[in-house]
């Protein structure tokens, strides 16, 4: 008696929320799984809005395949760092030089390129550059030492590496690397398909394998999987192996398409990629979220950019705007996470009581 | 329940522990025996040792003097994972789960299952067979939760505990019988929930497997435990199966206005 008299309580105050929310009640009466759908899936619900008032707002221009695919190019840049913070933060970790890493794994490519090396062993050899500096971040961090911090070093001593070795200057006519860069295949930029096989590869591993879910397990709590006898500090190497290695692939991708490798990090990436992976929910205390969310993420930021470029904004507003989402997402997502725990622990009291009734009968 | 007779071989055995922290000696001579399937509750007031006591045991302290035997075979654990791969398992009081995952993924949590063929080999799980060995061993205890695929923080506080003991279970119900040390687990319960692990407590015994319980909770202590331990000071200063002890004489050794057993005293 007592559970029913709770659902009586809380659909009311389930059917009060306007709008899009009836949509997604199809087959979800109960009230904690509307906010669980909120939280999760609100995100894809609100792109899907922004891509229609766009396409009236900046009608003829933005609902085209050509603007598709420019949101596209710039979205899958986005996503590919994005992927290597949100790798990070599921482990629980913030790793802030990424751009260090991207500069010196386009700079290491250029080089190994110009030097006459085939493209393959260019772009390994900048690839390799990720699991190393993800390494060092990792065995420095697992003495003790804060990630913020020692991050923000590294980003420092690889923001001078990638200087000192192309001596400052650009390296520049990497048109080599059009394979990944400049080329379309089916008119779509190489780009994309970089971003959506790095995607396909990473929600596997996280969902699908030991090695995954371990990590998430890690970013949850790390004293839990230590006492379940997995050593955590593997993972947490391997989380920050991760990210490094994605910002390397950022860095030659980015190198790729402008044929050209700057030596200065380019900030504004890593704090696109920030952006990206908090608009997907996922917070930073680390152990949950998903990749195909931070995609979304990604594309919102480009979405909103190229709607205000299309209609002559100047583009300072952009930047405006997706701060402000930035932070109406994370107050989104804060209420709607306290709101399931209210739900929860609501009906758990009632749960009790019935539970003494029934043992007192 | 059936208490497990004299002449089992015991699952631990304790011979003389001994744990000094610089001048400060935490445990003194500390004998003990479990026998597969009985549950001993060790009780004593707070610093009497009992916690480093399970720490010893866990492999988290080194003792400074005596001898760890499991199975009949001496072991010395210097991390707790040594006394893990031994069989004897800790259920720590804080629960030590992961929230955001999955009920099957906590308890399978160091174990997992992979898939068989190539992708096995790539550490592809078989979620499946996880999911079905975690509703196994739930449903084997007598428990029914949530679904395998809720995560742990939805569910209430005697299921989390529930959950917790289970992994433990699992763990310690290998090829040989092992023991489980359980540190307050109905600290943070209320009535109903307290009587379910109490139950789960008894079905784990009756398994085969050694309970060693650590509760301020008397009642509780008296209702699941074979034999009752009191600690006073790092002593061990009563040893006495449950239905020979009366109430007074155990508060009265915890407090320790009541003198030492005659066997242990000396």
């Amino acid at each position: 008696m007592t559970h029913t008299s709770t659902q009586d309580r809380d659909a009311p105050a389930a059917a009060t929320p306007p709008g899009a929310v009836a949509a997604r009640r199809i087959g979800r009466p109960n009230p904690v799984s509307v906010l669980v759908f909120a939280r999760d899936r609100g995100m894809i619900v609100l792109w899907v809005l922004m891509l229609a008032a766009f396409s009236i707002w900046a009608q003829p221009y933005f609902a085209t395949f050509t603007n598709a695919t420019l949101i596209a190019n710039a979205a899958a840049i986005t996503a590919i760092f994005a992927a290597g913070v949100a790798f990070g933060v599921l482990t629980g970790l913030l790793d802030l030089s990424l751009p260090g890493t991207a500069a010196v794994a386009g700079i290491v490519t250029g080089k190994v390129l110009i030097s006459g090396a085939p493209v393959l062993v260019a772009i390994l050899a900048g690839l390799a550059v990720g699991p190393i500096v993800g390494l060092a971040n990792g065995l420095i961090v697992l003495r003790g030492m804060n990630p913020l911090v020692v991050t923000i070093g590294t980003l420092s001593v690889l923001t001078g590496l990638a200087s000192v070795i192309s001596g400052g200057v650009p390296v520049d006519g990497l048109y080599a690397l059009h394979a990944i860069g400049t080329d379309s295949y089916f008119r779509i930029p190489a780009p994309v398909f970089v971003a959506a096989a790095l995607f396909v590869v990473g929600t596997i591993f996280l969902t699908k394998t030991r090695g995954g879910t371990r990590m998430l397990s890690v970013g949850g709590n790390a004293e839990a999987v230590r006492r379940a006898g997995v050593s955590s500090s593997r993972y947490v190497l391997l989380g920050f192996m991760l990210v490094s290695t994605c910002a390397a692939l950022g860095g030659i991708v980015i190198a790729a398409f402008v044929t050209s490798a700057a030596p200065t990090p380019s900030t504004s990436v890593l704090f696109e990629a920030l952006t990206a992976v908090a608009l997907s929910g996922m917070p930073l205390s680390g152990g949950r979220g998903s990749l195909p969310r931070v995609l979304v993420g990604a594309l919102i930021i480009q979405t909103i950019s190229s709607a205000l470029v299309i209609k002559g904004v100047q583009p300072y507003w952009s930047t405006v705007l997706t701060g402000v989402l930035l932070l109406a997402a994370l107050i989104a997502e804060r209420s709607l996470t306290v709101a399931v725990a209210n739900r929860v622990v609501e009906q758990k009291p009632a749960a009790q009581k019935a539970a003494v009734k029934k043992a007192g009968s | 329940m059936v208490r497990p007779p004299e002449g089992t071989a015991p699952v631990l055995e304790l011979v003389g522990i001994d744990l000094h922290y610089g001048y400060v000696k935490a445990l003194h001579g500390i004998d003990c025996k479990i026998r597969p399937g009985e549950v001993v509750g060790l009780l004593g007031d707070n610093g009497a040792g009992k916690s480093t006591l399970l720490k010893v045991l866990s492999g988290a302290h080194k003792p400074s003097a005596g001898m760890i035997r499991v199975n009949g075979q001496e072991v010395v654990f210097s991390r707790p994972r040594d006394a893990a791969e031994a069989g004897v398992q800790m259920v720590y009081q804080d629960l030590a789960l992961v929230d955001s995952r999955d009920i099957a993924t906590n308890l399978c949590l160091g174990r997992e299952t992979l898939r068989k063929g190539p992708l096995g080999w790539l550490g592809f799980l078989d979620k499946k067979a996880m999911r079905r060995a975690a509703e196994r061993e739930l449903a084997s205890l007598g428990v029914t939760t949530a679904s395998m695929s809720h995560p742990v923080e939805m569910l209430s506080g005697g299921q989390r505990q529930v959950v917790a003991l289970a992994r433990s279970a699992m763990r310690v119900t290998g090829s040989q019988r092992g023991v489980l040390l359980l540190d307050e687990p109905t600290a943070a319960l209320g009535y109903e929930q307290t009587r379910q692990v109490e139950e789960l407590i008894k079905r784990l015994a009756e398994r085969g497997i050694g309970i060693i319980l650590v509760t301020h909770n008397l009642p509780l202590c008296v209702a699941v435990a074979d034999r009752i331990v009191v600690l006073n000071r790092g002593r061990k200063v009563a040893d006495i199966a449950t239905e020979e002890a009366d109430n007074d004489a155990i508060v009265g050794w915890i407090t320790g206005s009541k003198a030492p057993q005659e066997q242990l005293a000396g």
